[in-house]
């Protein structure tokens, strides 16, 4: 029931939640700490699906955000088992060593 | 909508407790504890979904993202016993940070006219108590997108053969 909450307030906590996202992904040197702020960021935008499926009264939206979850959650798996061998290659996840394909 | 206003303030409770949660996830410098943060400021979105009547989506934020991508996140810190995030010499280059604020600003400012332009537009929604049934969102799920479904459940089952692939140790 969105009732009492206004859209402005959803879209607010989104925006708020994915500029946090984006700051993670720009300013940390972790790789997985940088993979962390990915996944706030698809939360973000699955906050606005949300929001927005309420407001206009479809569903098409929590399908949406189903759909992201799932993908999410693939992504993790294969991401993490990049970050375990490369770790084993390099002794690190810091971004700022890992430069293989940079010349 | 007479009286006080106790879901919206309930909403924003919330999505203040992801907010900070988030950004204690960005800011700290342990990663485990930024896992935990962020299990944290899933729980507060879970609760923001159930307010906007989106109860299947709570259970599943609570159960695959803090359940079970959180915990694989823990895992594979642990095994990789990953310590507080060293500063190296060439890390914050003049350029670089000046950039990368310079886009966050960008981004903030377009946002925010965004945001005062589809705050104004978007009436305010008129979801009944109906609409958090999860028996129409599995009809719906199972008839107009059983096609992405598959795919997805196709998806998931690759991601496991690379995961498991790309985790394997190499050699004999």
């Amino acid at each position: 029931m969105i009732g009492g909450i206004p859209l402005g307030d959803v879209l607010l906590a989104s925006g708020a939640l994915f500029l946090i996202g984006i700051a993670g992904a720009l300013l940390r040197r972790n790789a997985i700490t940088i993979f962390l702020s990915i996944e706030v960021m698809m939360n973000a935008a699955n906050l606005a699906l949300v929001g927005y499926g309420a407001a206009l009264g479809t569903r098409e939206g929590q399908i949406v955000v189903f759909f992201v979850i799932a993908i999410a959650a693939a992504e993790a798996a294969v991401g993490l088992a990049i970050f375990v061998s490369l770790f084993r290659h390099t002794e690190s996840i810091n971004v700022n060593e890992i430069h293989l394909l940079k010349w | 909508m007479a009286g006080f206003p106790v879901e919206r303030i309930a909403f924003d409770l919330a999505a203040a407790a992801a907010v900070l949660f988030a950004s204690v996830m960005v800011v700290h410098k342990h990663p485990v504890k930024s896992v935990l943060a962020l299990v944290v400021a899933f729980f507060g979105l879970a609760v923001c979904f159930v307010l906007l009547s989106a109860p299947f989506l709570a259970a599943i934020q609570v159960i695959v993202y803090a359940g079970a991508i959180l915990v694989l996140f823990l895992f594979v810190l642990m095994l990789l016993n990953v310590d507080v995030e060293a500063r190296l010499p060439g890390d914050r280059r003049p350029l670089h940070v000046f950039l990368s604020s310079g886009a966050l600003l960008l981004f903030a400012a377009a946002l925010l006219s965004l945001l005062r332009r589809e705050g104004a537009s978007v009436p305010a929604g008129r979801y009944g108590p109906a609409g958090a049934e999860i028996a129409p969102l599995a009809r719906l799920l199972f008839s107009d997108y059983l096609l992405p479904f598959e795919a997805l459940s196709v998806l998931l089952l690759a991601a496991l053969v690379g995961a498991f692939v790309l985790a394997r140790r190499e050699g004999p």
